[in-house]
């Protein structure tokens, strides 16, 4: 069975380099020899419903705006992750999938409604180095957050991390991100996997078992050092 | 009278800065000066010929450019070693009162300033794009204080704005004396929306032009850059030559020409002063490091490691990196990941400086072969007796640039 990962407008989501994590994903799977392809999904393509998981990125107002207009038609991601398929959403795409994001001009957007979050408009812009504790089972998480958002759950969910540098999703929640049994949300570029290569592998393991080990040490002096001369 | 004594002090004051080696002096002149005098500018640029240069990319040679081919006309004054906020502009002006042409390179943020200030002939639009996100503004916020700073313009005065750029031209669309120049550059990745309404914009396959359903599109070009050669209104033909290697010199070197043209310098005269310009402030300038003969390019945001990348790709086989995220290099390097490094597969390629790791898993994953070391003696060691470029972001580049090796 090919693993599909779809890529979402790369064009409007894709300001910080989160296009990266699809390249990462793709090569970690490449390393294990296990069969994947790539669906790069443009402005104006069909949405593919039956994939195995998803990634948004970040993006300007503008852009995540148009995004939020083009992915709410038919609702094709909605289907997708009642279907069974994962998400993987940083940013404005984790704004995204939540109920609702904010606009210029003090207007709401309508997001797609995937996870039960909401962000607000927050001033001033959380930008810098965002290291946070995980809930789940990999080792310290590392990244660049640069947004303007305060994100709130609106039910009791777990948050992907509690965080000890930086700001994540608010100032007053000390948390970053978001895990539900389909989707991995958060604030942190870098990109997210370049910096934590065992939250794609853990997010990739939920849908294909347990995977083998990379020797790819790299990866991890990347991590270590990141932690070390941000604390 | 005042302002003269103003000056003098001020230069004093930079040229204590040089003798303390507590800076170039350019900034404390600059400081001083506008300390004292807060409409310094103004009062020195008036009844010159100011030309202000601005842009995402390609300011610091544009503008040296320029300043080569007005000369050979009047005596120029300039700020093209990159002093380009309040200070240096100052400085610029006040170091040379006897020239009647200013060639004033101009932050991207500080230019509606230098409009009001210097009321110019012309101004120079290069281009917009990501650069620096942690503290530099979003492409969109630049592009509408242009568009807001041209409102203001004596139509007396010529922008010269690249057609390519959807953000450039939408800053300068409204304006009634724009001379629309097209470089060949293709596609823009902060362009997938339509700086008008947001809405997506439609871009050719090819990447050669763009529309939108609000009526926003790409101007056609007056001046046309292709393979070299520069055509113009009135059957213009100028076979343009650069000193300086890449495709980028050539178009900033048709700029050049045309903006001179339009302060009355033949073209064949500025052709000829500018062809003998090949180092703007240190970039392709030669360092050479253990046995190892470096040629230093500066490359500072994604669309310039990727002009810098297909240009060095002509160059030695051999190629260091040096990547640093001071505040001035932008502290976030996740911008990495929107360059695409396969120019560099076959290549030498050793990486260091102080996000050398961020780089080397980039480059992992990119599947370019490659060695990381601590620092640029390191990577002398490494690659021995031979020509190599080297390519550094802004921090390491000026310094190696002065001489300074690690």
């Amino acid at each position: 069975m090919t693993f599909s990962i779809v890529h979402l407008l790369p064009e409007l989501l894709g300001t910080y380099g989160d296009q990266g994590n699809v390249e990462i994903l793709s090569w970690r799977l490449k390393e294990r020899s296990i069969d994947h392809e790539v669906i790069v999904v443009h402005a104006g393509d069909k949405v593919p419903t039956k994939a195995d998981l998803y990634l948004l990125g970040g993006g300007e107002d503008d852009a995540q705006i148009a995004a939020a207009e083009i992915l709410n038609h038919g609702r094709a991601l909605a289907k997708a992750h009642d279907g069974g398929a994962h998400f993987f959403a940083v940013c404005a795409g984790f704004q995204l999938l939540g109920s609702t994001f904010p606009a210029s001009g003090e207007r709401t957007v309508e997001g797609l409604g995937i996870v039960a979050v909401e962000t607000i408009s927050a001033t001033p812009r959380s930008v810098g180095e965002l290291i946070s504790t995980p809930t789940i089972d990999v080792p310290m998480l590392t990244g660049f957050e640069n947004h303007g958002g305060q994100t709130r759950f609106l039910e009791n969910l777990q948050p992907l991390g509690n965080v000890s540098v930086g700001i994540g999703n608010s100032e007053s929640s000390k948390v970053d991100g978001v895990v539900t049994d389909r989707v991995v949300a958060t604030y942190m570029h870098g990109p997210a996997f370049a910096r934590n290569p065992e939250l794609a592998d853990w997010i990739l393991a939920r849908k294909l078992g347990e995977l083998a080990p990379i020797n790819a040490p790299i990866f991890t002096a990347l991590h270590d050092e990141r932690i070390k001369n941000v604390k | 009278m005042y302002l003269s004594i103003v000056i003098a002090l001020a230069r004093f004051g930079g040229l204590l800065s040089r003798i303390t080696k507590s800076g170039s002096g350019v900034m404390v002149t600059g400081r001083v000066i506008l300390k004292l005098i807060p409409g310094a500018v103004s009062t020195l640029s008036a009844g010159r010929s100011v030309v202000l240069i601005s842009g995402t990319n390609g300011k610091s040679t544009t503008t040296a450019l320029i300043h080569q081919a007005l000369s050979t006309k009047s005596n120029t004054t300039s700020n093209y070693t990159g002093a380009n906020l309040f200070p240096g502009i100052a400085t610029a002006l006040a170091e040379n009162r006897a020239a009647t042409f200013a060639a004033l390179e101009v932050d991207e943020m500080v230019l509606p300033w230098a409009i009001r200030e210097t009321k110019p002939k012309v101004i120079v639009l290069l281009n917009l794009g990501r650069d620096q996100l942690d503290r530099l503004s979003e492409v969109r916020v630049v592009a509408a204080k242009w568009k807001a700073a041209l409102v203001g313009l004596p139509a007396s005065c010529t922008v010269l704005a690249d057609a390519d750029d959807p953000f450039v031209t939408w800053a300068a669309r409204d304006w009634v004396n724009v001379v629309w120049f097209t470089g060949g550059v293709t596609g823009h990745i902060d362009a997938s929306t339509c700086p008008e309404c947001g809405a997506v914009l439609n871009w050719t396959a090819d990447g050669t032009s763009y529309s939108c359903a609000c009526g926003f599109k790409k101007p056609s070009p007056e001046w046309i850059l292709r393979d070299g050669n520069l055509s113009g209104p009135n059957s213009q033909r100028v076979s343009v030559v650069s000193g300086i290697p890449g495709k980028a010199a050539i178009s900033n070197a048709a700029r050049a020409i045309i903006t001179s043209s339009l302060l009355g310098v033949s073209t064949s005269d500025s052709c000829a002063a500018i062809a003998k310009i090949s180092s703007v402030d240190g970039r392709f300038s030669t360092l050479k490091i253990g046995s190892t003969n470096f040629r230093l390019l500066l490359s500072k945001n994604p669309a310039s490691w990727r002009e810098t990348l297909a240009t060095s790709s002509s160059g030695p086989k051999a190629v260091a990196l040096v990547v640093n995220a001071n505040t001035q290099d932008g502290k976030d390097t996740s911008w990495l990941w929107d360059v695409d490094f396969s120019p560099l597969r076959g290549r030498t390629v050793v990486v260091t400086g102080d996000r050398r790791l961020d780089v080397s898993v980039r480059l992992t994953v990119n599947e370019i072969e490659h060695k990381v070391v601590d620092n640029e003696s390191d990577a002398a060691n490494l690659l021995g007796n031979c020509e190599a470029d080297l390519i550094a972001s802004y921090t390491a580049f000026h310094r190696l640039a002065k001489g300074v090796k690690r």
